[in-house]
């Protein structure tokens, strides 16, 4: 369980909530909080005051794999094959255990062709792509991603959806602004103005919302035709 | 007006692509996978990025910009209205139209990546131009400003509007379809009839188009209402 109580941090206030393991969708309003609500889950920054702790322990002493929401920003190694090795290299994996990791993180996002690739000469959603690989590469217990689906093609955005329930973690937490996505969740966290507005399963919280443009289009077509078969 | 691309070709070590066509008056989305090359074709047509081979005539355009993927490329000043008056535009205005009213002091890159996205959209949008090249203009955007986006495209667009873009959720109206695939730049051709060819369309167009519906348009409107007319 994700537990935050009492929790302030710039614009963010939330007095209490618990996520329950599982894939959670963070969704809601640009500027209502939600890369500052994943970077206080991924310990990137820490409450001014309340607390969060994953299963018992506090974010930082927690192995998160994270994937940013600027490309630019998560990559900081000149070579694609050093970037996704750095994350194992800080864990002070032996060298043996780098190659076969790099391997299977790369052939998990399908993009094995880019193992020599240098950093710098990536596209945008490249770059999302080798930051999840670096992500996974380590086997977090939680992994947390700020709107990787923003930089990837429907076949890429798919496809990372239908490999992350395959990683061996508690918690797999996800912002996206594309609703057919964050339907597939098992919980959705909607934020706005920095509060938590709707907590629950997809088919609780949509319903709530299918007067405005946070309503699942797939959603809407099938209601559309089951109305006119009525 | 009308840009042509006389068999270009852009390259670097083990990547190329191939590009043959003219984009003439209207709005134009090309779509394509990750690493396909979308980015560097909108950089070549707003002669940031030299092409290998072949050459890109612009006949008629004297005023272009390109919109690149991400604001922060963009942005310049420090605070939001010192941003603003680097386009030559009033703060208050464009607060305004971004939803940002009373934020002219806040320091540019204490914004949200879809606040600072909307800054810079309402920035392009505002000046007058005979090309305008959107990258990824609906990136980190939430559902109702990305509707919004689109309803200001459809009613303020310049003669000749590229969009380049992977979005699945929220389209504007658009008069032609190209897709990049395999290397090269495909003209799938005007919209409806385009949509049938257009193999990374989203899902909601593919749904539809599955059941036998074709929209007028790519817009979730028109391929909701197609899908009715459909079951009339």
């Amino acid at each position: 369980m994700i537990v935050c109580t009492g929790l302030a941090f710039r614009t963010l206030a939330i007095r209490e909530l618990t996520v329950p393991p599982g894939h959670t969708c963070v969704i809601g309003p640009n500027g209502s909080g939600k890369s500052t609500l994943l970077s206080l889950f991924a310990g990137i920054e820490t409450p001014e005051s309340g607390q969060i702790t994953i299963d018992g322990e506090a974010p930082r002493r927690t192995d998160v794999g994270w994937v940013g929401e600027f490309p630019e920003d998560n990559l900081i190694f000149r070579t694609v094959q050093d970037e996704i090795a750095s994350a194992l290299r800080f864990h002070h994996l032996p060298d043996c255990e780098l190659e076969p990791r790099i391997v299977m993180a790369l052939r998990e996002i399908d993009r094995e062709d880019l193992r020599d690739a240098r950093c710098r000469e990536l596209s945008g959603g490249e770059k999302a792509l080798i930051a999840l690989a670096a992500a996974i590469a380590l086997r977090p217990s939680v992994i947390i991603l700020d709107e990787i689906d923003s930089h990837l093609d429907r076949a890429t955005a798919e496809h990372v959806q239908r490999i992350l329930p395959s990683f061996s973690c508690t918690h797999i937490l996800q912002s996206t602004q594309n609703m057919d996505t964050a339907a597939q969740a098992d919980n959705l966290i909607y934020l706005e103005e920095g509060t938590v507005r709707y907590f629950g399963p997809p088919e609780e919280i949509f319903p709530a919302l299918e007067d405005t443009p946070f309503y699942p289009t797939l959603w809407r077509f099938a209601r559309c035709n089951s109305s006119l078969k009525r | 007006m009308q840009l042509v691309l006389e068999e270009v070709i852009l390259s670097r070590k083990n990547w190329s692509l191939r590009a043959h066509g003219t984009f003439t008056e209207g709005i134009h989305l090309i779509t394509g996978r990750v690493g396909s090359g979308k980015s560097s074709l909108a950089l070549a047509l707003a002669g940031l990025l030299e092409p290998s081979s072949g050459s890109i005539v612009l006949q008629g355009i004297h005023r272009h910009t390109l919109s690149m993927q991400f604001p922060e490329y963009h942005t310049t000043g420090h605070l939001v209205r010192e941003e603003i008056r680097s386009w030559g535009l009033e703060p208050e205005r464009i607060c305004m139209e971004a939803g940002l009213q009373g934020r002219e002091r806040e320091r540019s890159f204490a914004l949200s990546r879809g606040e600072l996205k909307r800054l810079h959209m309402s920035c392009i949008l505002a000046g007058t131009r005979d090309l305008l090249i959107l990258d990824e203009p609906f990136s980190t955007l939430d559902p109702e400003w990305k509707h919004r986006l689109c309803r200001k495209i459809s009613s303020h667009h310049p003669p000749l509007t590229l969009i380049f873009t992977h979005e699945q959720a929220v389209l504007p109206r658009v008069d032609y379809l190209w897709e990049i695939r395999e290397g090269s730049l495909h003209a799938l051709g005007k919209v409806p009839e385009a949509i049938l060819s257009w193999k990374g369309a989203p899902r909601y167009i593919e749904e539809a188009v599955r059941r036998g519906a074709l929209p007028d348009n790519i817009t979730i409107e028109d391929t909701e209402e197609a899908l009715c007319r459909m079951e009339d």
